[in-house]
């Protein structure tokens, strides 16, 4: 009988609480493949859905973190390539046959464990998606959206109060909604996941305030979130953002449905979700004329929403995007009745409908947030909660709590005015610039909830305690104590389920703030999914004022020395904010007061002057008398006509934000106007591409075989390490670290400098990667009896502020010789070739989403096909800041760049026994001059030596390949297919030993000749002329407005290092190594899983910190 | 219970023309309302009162034909305050007495026995009021009163009704009106044609004085009478067309054809009109 099995089905909920890491830590091999045997029976068989998500769930984390770290022998298993693709694919199940198939067949190994692992992982998350996909359309009121299918079928009409004209010279009235956003007070980690609510209820508990804003000081809070809604006499659905400057006139119905096609992707999301288009209309081809006839009564016309959100960027952890996306929905619902009230505030039942309808719109639009997000449609402070799912609840059966929480209001009696007022007088709540995405983390507590991991459910235990404190100091008044509470939170449960919740800016911010106010600081409150964003900070109230300058300055200090480690979107802003008491309301808008707001009209007004008159429709006439009207009359108005006019006045083009400095910067950092030109005439001529990058189809390509590598995962030869101590001890090896990449992957295209990000806490403190790599050294140097020399590469982008970083931390006491061998080559971008983007997204294999985000996915591509055809395919890309525009031309001109700025001419001189290099990428942290592989490198008397691991599923890119019979590396992009891939049992980790000499040698150059620079620059561009130029695509973020973000492919093109292992010339090895060794970190989203695995404490294990 | 009076409201005032049209049934030519008074006699309804618009008295009485004798007309009050005033206009006629109700501007046609002399029948065995229904799909909420109510067990199509709502959005109706036994995205919605016990004019009434400004619907007060007493609605299998919707009385004209002893003859002229359509080449067309 399973144990595992039992812990799943077990009435005792102490059983079912036991920890999967607990239970599986003193399992065999064999118990375990049992387990899982019977856990995959099981999870096929049983008809509850939770107990099928959680089987999945262990499953996942048996093969992810269990069966790894048992001995496998040598069994070692390629992954199956049908696999793989149904994984892409998202058919998860089909994909797991196979790879259970191959298992059974070939025996359990660490790559089929990786594969499973991912197939378990994604179909538990896909089940549990689905689940609350079902149970949102099962919500009674929910349900008609989807039989809606045809424009005949729109059952909506607009109430009678909308088109009421008073008076032929009178406009249609205006309806507008004003929402404020929400806080929590705590969410007992991360308890208002719709999962968690739904599967542990009684666990599920959040106290959620909300508030009103401003930004600017002195200005009086007001809701932060508005939305207008009126009929217009034109046949067509106009969405409007005030903020984000965009409109659009839709014509038909799927226009509405097409979310990335522009920014109004939410105000498309409510449109749909309140049921005006509704859902079940999604692929109907008829205009809405039809619909918009239907609703208004009136042919011919239509309406026209509009949505503003007042001074909040992105990322304020204060779910505003959900809070606007119900201020439409309310606002739509009330216009079309299905709202009891048309103005005013809404009843309970009517809020419940948006909360519900305001999930719909999330889950339609890509999104997804928490179950309390949608608080500030609620009014003042309440406590939200699980509800046991009953007889009759459309989830009773299927889960145990139901998908919509209650929600219990706090009245004066639990939590006095006064202790409203003096939470007013001592909060201070800050956007502390960083904007993250905040997905992984849920992702992340989602599965630790379903393994129950011993630390998560003590610190969900302890989570909970700490919102019982919360209720009670929040009704016995003692805000001093709340701070304490919320920094306990912070630092305890929030930080032990998910350590990344925390960072170093953070603590750097309560670090100081602590250290000026003292005991005037009661207290750090991190807000919603992570900190770094919208934050708390509890201060005496008599301290406030001051605490407020002073935070400003802190954290205007901090991202000043951050900067270039840290992913910040915008500079930090103290909010004002107080309590509102009313949640959402309306208010209808008629006779002469029936406008828009002004910002609206500074958009709108423009392009209608600039129309001849007789093509304006009576209504657009009637409504410029009247803005013309109120521009004297009322005191929001005032000051338009300037800005009107102002817009109208043709203006040179504006210069993109940095583009004085672009020419200025290629050409400090030797940009070669000639070669740019080549390769842009090459792209647009299709000689080179995406296509083009592969090897030709004849190219004879086979996994390796055992003789082809020395295998040393398990250590190497004693007599290599005696070798390499030797070599060591001798001073005869240098270490170079690159790190000239800004982390494309790991920001998202933020563009930070990845070598100081600093990435994790370990050894007490957050370490950045160069800080590890150093440590690293600095241990070896000790082992060794010499210090190690250490070189770090850099590039434009990263060589000023690795050089300063590195001045202020005084090179972490490193006490070797440091260097840093500056990039001297440099690429201008490209806006890509629509051939290149089809290439990728279409004959690429690709990783599906899920099928909503698929399709937001989709539309999204469709419309940066038509940015690039727009911007002209092929050309320079210099439309963002000029960092942006530059990029680094691959890390094989690294080691080139130490021979052309004289980096390695120094070495050389400064310690002349040196004879070997190890270099590696700076973010393969596990990296360091092993004795042993150092040795092997120096006995094989080979000119390089390249380090491979065993290849998992995530390992995409390339390997080590016998190409018509050589022995060498190749990149994925130069695969002639992708099947090819899964043929090849290791994978490139990008670590390198190469033998100073015959590297010289191969660039036909001698110690020497290094001070030559004529011979220097000939002799790389002869060498770089064998090696093959590649086209890629990189994502780089364009920023706007208040946080607003763009990400855009453009192409650039590169060298990569691996290639010179094609060279016939140039005799290489190749060894194999332990994957902890050779894992590279890409993504913050394997750094919960590298720290769950024991790669950091491995890497930890190799550092001297001091 | 037995119920005598008929109430039929014709008063709206922009359809107030719609039963004064004529149609041919089964060779003779009769107008709309005297085709709903002979629906009502057949129920054994001896006195019929019509609400007209001020003025419309003769115009109607002619319409009425051979029945303008036994029938009263009584003009509705000014200012009209809505259909729930309408039908309160004739609470002098009705007295303390039950009474049939049924509008002008729908005719209802039907292949079995007359729905509204099922309707009356359940009435007076029941001693309550009721209303006939129809399972009606939710697109059309926008144009009828909808009610919530539980099956009657032993009794096919009888519900027991506990709430009415007048022209629900989807939203509420999927939340207040659904009906163990009705097909999801169908509501039970009035048919147009009811029996009242007189508490119906008492809750009129007491609405028209509560509010002296606004209009009172029918469905406010229904929804009054079904917390009061027993009211009960039955599924009416019949067709009911609404003269004023387009080609509403032309639909209707086919429809009472189509049902009576002229059938054949219109079936032949449509598939000759059919046929003809068809036959005839497309401007232009070659030969």
């Amino acid at each position: 009988m399973s144990q595992l099995t039992d812990v799943i089905t077990s009435p005792d909920t102490e059983t079912r609480n036991r920890s999967l890491d607990a239970l599986c830590r003193a399992a065999t091999l064999e118990e375990l493949q049992m387990e899982c045997d019977a856990l995959d029976r099981f999870r096929r068989s049983s008809d509850n859905l939770y107990e099928r998500v959680r089987a999945l769930f262990f499953l996942y984390a048996i093969h992810r973190f269990h069966i790894p770290s048992k001995a496998l022998g040598t069994s070692r298993a390629l992954i199956p390539f049908a696999g793989y693709t149904n994984l892409l694919k998202r058919r998860f199940e089909e994909a797991l046959d196979i790879f259970l198939a191959v298992q059974a067949a070939a025996g359990p190994s660490a790559a089929l464990s990786s594969a499973l692992a991912a197939g378990y992982r994604s179909l538990g998350f896909q089940t549990l998606a689905d689940q609350v996909r079902r149970s949102v359309r099962s919500v009674r009121g929910n349900r008609w959206m989807f039989r809606a299918a045809h424009p005949e079928d729109a059952p909506l009409r607009i109430r009678p109060e909308l088109l009421n004209r008073q008076a032929k010279d009178q406009l249609f009235p205006v309806l507008r909604e004003s929402t404020p956003v929400r806080m929590d007070l705590s969410h007992s980690g991360w308890s208002d996941i719709f999962f968690l609510g739904m599967d542990y209820p009684e666990g599920a508990r959040v106290l959620n305030i909300s508030i009103d804003l401003s930004a600017h000081r002195g200005d009086v809070p007001k809701p932060p979130v508005e939305a207008w809604f009126r009929v217009i006499d034109q046949p067509v659905l106009r969405l409007v953002s005030v903020d984000l400057h965009c409109s659009a006139d839709l014509g038909s119905i799927a226009e509405v449905f097409d979310f990335a096609h522009d920014y109004l992707g939410l105000l498309k999301a409510a449109v749909i979700a309140s049921g005006i288009v509704p859902p079940g209309m999604e692929g109907a081809t008829q205009p809405l004329t039809e619909v918009l006839s239907h609703l208004t009564g009136l042919p011919g016309h239509g309406i026209e929403i509009v949505s503003k959100v007042n001074d909040i960027p992105r990322g304020s952890r204060l779910a505003v995007s959900t809070n606007l996306l119900a201020c439409l929905i309310s606002l739509c619902m009330r216009a079309t009745n299905q709202i009891r009230t048309l103005t005013g505030g809404l009843c309970e039942v009517d809020r419940r409908l948006v909360a519900a309808r305001a999930i719909l719109g999330e889950w339609l639009g890509g999104s997804g947030g928490g179950w309390q997000d949608s608080g500030g449609v609620w009014p003042g402070i309440k406590l939200i909660h699980g509800v046991a799912a009953r007889e009759g609840d459309p989830e009773f059966g299927i889960s145990r709590g139901r998908l919509l929480p209650d929600h219990q209001i706090f009245g004066p009696q639990e939590v006095s005015p006064e202790t409203r007022r003096q939470l007013q007088e001592s909060l201070v709540l800050v956007h502390g610039g960083m904007a993250q995405d905040v997905g992984p983390i849920l992702e992340m507590v989602t599965e630790k909830y379903l393994l129950r991991s011993e630390s998560e459910w003590r610190g969900r235990g302890e989570a909970t305690l700490i919102l019982d404190d919360l209720i009670a100091q929040l009704k016995s008044g003692d805000i001093r104590a709340i701070g304490a509470l919320t920094e306990r939170n912070f630092n305890g449960p929030i930080q032990t389920i998910i350590p990344w919740a925390g960072n170093l800016y953070t603590d750097t911010l309560i670090r100081r703030v602590r250290s000026e106010m003292a005991e005037d600081f009661w207290g750090f409150w991190m807000l919603g999914g992570m900190s770094g964003g919208g934050m708390g900070f509890l201060f005496a109230p008599q301290a406030k004022a001051r605490a407020q300058e002073r935070l400003q300055a802190i954290m205007s200090g901090a991202k000043r020395e951050m900067e270039h480690a840290v992913p910040f979107a915008m500079e930090p802003v103290v909010y004002n904010f107080t309590v509102n008491e009313q949640g959402t309301q309306a208010t209808l808008l008629d006779g002469n007061a029936a406008l828009m707001p002004a910002g609206y009209y500074q958009l709108a007004v423009p392009p209608l002057l600039r129309m001849e008159s007789r093509l304006l429709s009576p209504m657009r006439r009637l409504e410029l008398e009247h803005f013309t009207a109120a521009c004297h009359t009322v005191p929001e108005f005032q000051g338009m006509v300037q800005h009107v006019f102002e817009h109208l006045i043709p203006q040179s083009a504006p210069k993109a934000p940095g583009s004085q400095n672009l020419d200025a910067l290629l050409e400090a950092h030797g940009f070669d106007r000639q070669e740019h030109e080549q390769i842009q005439a090459d792209l647009r001529s299709g000689r080179v591409g995406l296509a083009q990058n592969r090897l030709p189809i004849s190219s004879l390509i086979t996994d390796v075989g055992a003789g082809d590598l020395y295998d040393a995962t398990t250590g190497a030869a004693p007599k290599y390490h005696a070798i390499g101590k030797e070599a060591l001890a001798a001073g005869r090896v240098a270490v170079v670290s690159f790190a000239g990449g800004v982390g494309s992957r790991w920001t998202k295209g933020a563009g930070v400098v990845k070598a100081l990000n600093p990435f994790c806490r370990l050894g007490g403190k957050h370490r950045s990667f160069v800080e590890v790599h150093l440590a690293h050294s600095r241990r070896t140097g000790r082992l060794s009896g010499t210090s190690l020399p250490h070189v770090i590469t850099t590039s434009y982008l990263t060589h000023d502020a690795i050089q300063s970083h590195l001045a202020a931390e005084r090179n972490y006491d490193y006490p070797g010789s440091l260097l840093l061998s500056p990039g001297r080559s440099i690429g201008l971008r490209f806006v890509p070739m629509e051939r290149d983007l089809r290439f990728a997204w279409e004959e690429l294999p690709q990783q599906m989403l899920d099928e909503q985000a698929q399709k937001v996915r989709d539309s999204l591509r469709a419309t940066l096909i038509g940015w690039a055809r727009q911007m002209g395919e092929g050309s320079s890309y210099t439309d963002n800041v000029a960092m942006q525009c530059l990029h680094p031309v691959g890390h094989w001109y690294e080691v080139p760049n130490m021979i052309r700025n004289g980096t390695l001419l120094r070495l050389l001189q400064e310690h002349q026994s040196l004879k070997y290099l190890m270099i590696h990428n700076i973010d393969t942290v596990g990296a360091d001059v092993d004795p042993g592989l150092l040795g092997y490198h120096i006995a094989e008397g080979a000119a390089l030596t390249a380090e491979v691991i065993a290849r998992q599923v995530e390992d995409r890119g390339g390997g080590l390949a016998r190409i018509d019979g050589r022995a060498r590396l190749i990149e994925g992009l130069a695969l002639p297919n992708e099947e090819v891939e899964s043929q090849l049992s290791w994978y490139n980790s990008a670590t390198y030993w190469i033998d100073i000499d015959q590297l010289l040698t191969l660039f036909g150059l001698t110690r020497d000749s290094l001070a030559s620079p004529e011979k220097v620059n000939a002799a790389v561009r002869a060498l770089a002329g064998r090696l093959p130029t590649y086209i890629t695509l990189k994502d780089v973020k364009k920023r706007w407005g208040k946080g607003q973000e763009d990400v855009l492919p453009v192409a650039q093109f590169e060298k990569l290092w691996g290639d010179m292992t094609s060279l016939a010339e140039f005799p290489c090895r190749f060894v194999a190594v332990p994957r902890k060794r050779g894992q590279q970190l890409k993504e913050p989203a394997q750094l919960d899983g590298w720290l769950r695995d024991g790669s950091a404490a491995f890497v930890e294990s190799l550092c001297d910190w001091e | 219970m037995r119920i005598r009076k008929a109430v039929i409201t014709a008063a709206g005032g922009t359809q107030r023309a719609l039963p004064l049209q004529t149609l041919i049934h089964d060779g003779t030519e009769k107008s709309v309302l005297s085709i709903l008074i002979e629906q009502a006699l057949t129920a054994n309804i001896d006195e019929i009162c019509v609400v007209v618009w001020p003025g419309d008295e003769t115009r109607y009485a002619q319409a009425a034909g051979s029945h303008a004798g036994s029938v009263r007309f009584v003009a509705q009050q000014h200012p009209p305050r809505g259909y729930g005033h309408a039908i309160y206009c004739a609470r002098d006629f009705v007295g303390q007495e039950p009474f049939l109700h049924m509008v002008g501007d729908h005719l209802y046609v039907s292949t079995s026995k007359p729905g509204v002399q099922r309707l009356v029948k359940l009435a007076e065995s029941e001693s309550c009021s009721a209303s006939g229904v129809q399972p009606t799909r939710e697109s059309l909420l926008p144009r009828f009163g909808a009610v919530a109510g539980r099956r009657v067990s032993g009794r096919t199509g009888v519900y027991r009704v506990d709430t009415v709502i007048e022209k629900p959005t989807p939203t509420e109706a999927e939340q207040r009106l659904m009906v163990p036994g009705i097909r999801a995205g169908y509501y039970l919605c009035f048919f147009g044609i009811h029996v009242f016990t007189p508490t119906l004019m008492d809750l009129l009434g007491r609405m028209l004085a509560d509010d002296p400004n606004h209009s009172v619907t029918l469905s406010a007060a229904l929804a009054e009478l079904a917390r009061q007493e027993q009211y009960l609605a039955l599924e009416d299998t019949g067709r009911r067309y609404d003269l004023g919707a387009r080609y509403g009385l032309l639909t209707a004209q086919l429809a009472l054809a189509l049902n009576g002893r002229d059938r054949d003859e219109v079936l032949t002229h449509l598939l000759e009109l059919l046929a003809e359509r068809e036959m005839t080449p497309p401007a232009g067309g070659k030969e």
